[in-house]
């Protein structure tokens, strides 16, 4: 089982894990149509509710390559699905710090995990890249999209550069804390049922 | 030509190829706004040709649902909102309307790839592009994994409610872990069936697999590629000229 080089089945697990935590990034997306400020609070979301399938998913990583890889299929999914390809090398930068990390525990080491996924979540931020980058065609864009004015205004008050930085710390610590909670959660259904 | 044959419609089969290609244009699309009516009109067509091929596959289904739900939000944004609305459900409106015009043209030509294309079809393609193994595989999972987790999640759902674990009622943590928990377990298990399967039919080994299904472009699929590129072309110059 020591073999390094990733087999099939590392395939498959990473597909069907990306598969689940989009399901949950979009069930968090759609609850940003409420209100810009939800938006912004998909760093709070996301890591949190995404920590559950993430630590499951990490329990099963022995390998290097295989959160890059991940993180290369969502880079993949966002584009697919309109979030463009500003983010895309963020999204990879951040999955490939992740492996790093998690590599450098030998995938074993918890500390080592909950670091590796607070990095990991940074992709959530990836998405606002657009935003502020290109703030001003973005603007224009969504109001020709049919966007309110007023859903804008609150959107950009919500992420700017001024704010990004907040946003990516709080994405980073909520991952750490997510980490806690999704680990918990494994521990108390799936150990017990002998999945791990 | 007999009476019954006119509400029939022809079966047209894709390469996957061709589907990707497809996939891309109108991701791309997607990522900028129509302004301009032309725009519009061209973004409209982009979204009618997966429509209709997803009825020539006999998604017919599906196809309806995508098309209502695209008509419905394209006529309350054009007649019905505007950028000054305001108030609560004028802005939710505007911004569920906004969601689903911008992006369910990349919904439904996605969703026509994973419904309408076979895995072994799929890797074949991705051999045939030289993308590796490796990725070729995951993104064939997660490909097929959505209409499993839809499926499971209904099972999980009807479960729930019956037990009288809804939507509203009790604690938002409740909910997510009554649903995200069985989920999991069952993709988990599944995906363990999927990767026996998979080694067993020789995916992951060293040497080039071989297809049962010859990928071939045929004259439709040029054809469509073709159009998708001069809509592409067509909708920057109207965008940007």
């Amino acid at each position: 089982m020591n073999n390094q080089t990733l087999a099939a089945k590392d395939f498959i697990t990473v597909g069907l894990f990306t598969a689940l935590l989009f399901v949950v990034e979009f069930a968090c997306g759609m609850l940003g149509y409420l209100h810009p400020y939800v938006v912004a609070s998909y760093v709070i979301l996301i890591p949190l509710v995404g920590a559950i399938p993430m630590m499951l998913f990490y329990s099963k990583v022995e390998k290097f390559g295989m959160i890059t890889i991940m993180s290369i299929l969502l880079a993949i999914i966002m584009f697919v699905t309109g979030m463009g390809y500003l983010g895309a090398p963020l999204i990879i930068l951040s999955g490939l710090i992740a492996d790093l990390i998690a590599k450098s525990g030998n995938y074993k080491s918890f500390r080592k995990t909950v670091l590796s996924y607070g990095i990991f979540s940074l992709w959530v931020c990836a998405n606002y890249f657009p935003v502020i980058v290109s703030a001003k065609a973005y603007r224009e864009d969504l109001l020709s999209g049919g966007f309110s004015a007023e859903y804008c205004d609150a959107l950009f008050r919500a992420i700017n550069t001024k704010t990004i930085l907040i946003l990516v710390i709080l994405c980073f610590v909520f991952g750490c804390i997510g980490a806690f909670l999704g680990k918990a959660v494994v521990k108390k259904h799936f150990e017990k049922a002998g999945i791990v | 030509m007999d009476t019954t044959i006119t509400l029939k419609i022809p079966h047209i089969h894709l390469d996957p190829r061709t589907k990707l290609f497809m996939v891309f244009v109108v991701s791309s699309i997607v990522l900028m706004t129509a302004t301009t009516p032309l725009a519009w009109v061209l973004r409209i067509m982009i979204t009618l040709v997966p429509l209709l091929l997803l009825f020539s596959e006999g998604r017919g289904i599906s196809a309806l649902c995508f098309g209502l739900l695209y008509t419905v939000a394209l006529l309350l944004m054009k007649f019905f909102l505007s950028t000054q609305s305001t108030g609560v459900v004028m802005a939710l409106l505007t911004g569920y309307c906004g969601i689903v015009v911008q992006f369910l043209p990349a919904m439904i030509t996605a969703w026509y790839l994973i419904r309408t294309t076979q895995i072994g079809e799929f890797l074949s393609a991705m051999q045939k592009m030289h993308i590796p193994d490796g990725l070729a595989i995951s993104l064939a999972v997660l490909m097929r994994f959505f209409p499993t987790i839809k499926e499971e999640y209904g099972g999980i759902r009807d479960a729930m409610k019956m037990r009288g674990i809804m939507l509203g009622g009790g604690h938002a943590s409740k909910m997510i872990e009554y649903r995200l928990i069985p989920l999991l377990f069952s993709c988990v298990s599944i995906g363990d069936e999927l990767s026996a399967a998979a080694i067993t039919r020789g995916l992951g080994g060293n040497k080039k697999r071989s297809s049962a299904t010859e990928l071939k472009l045929t004259g439709i699929d040029l054809l469509l590629m073709a159009l998708f590129a001069i809509l592409a072309v067509a909708f920057i110059i109207a965008k940007y000229l």
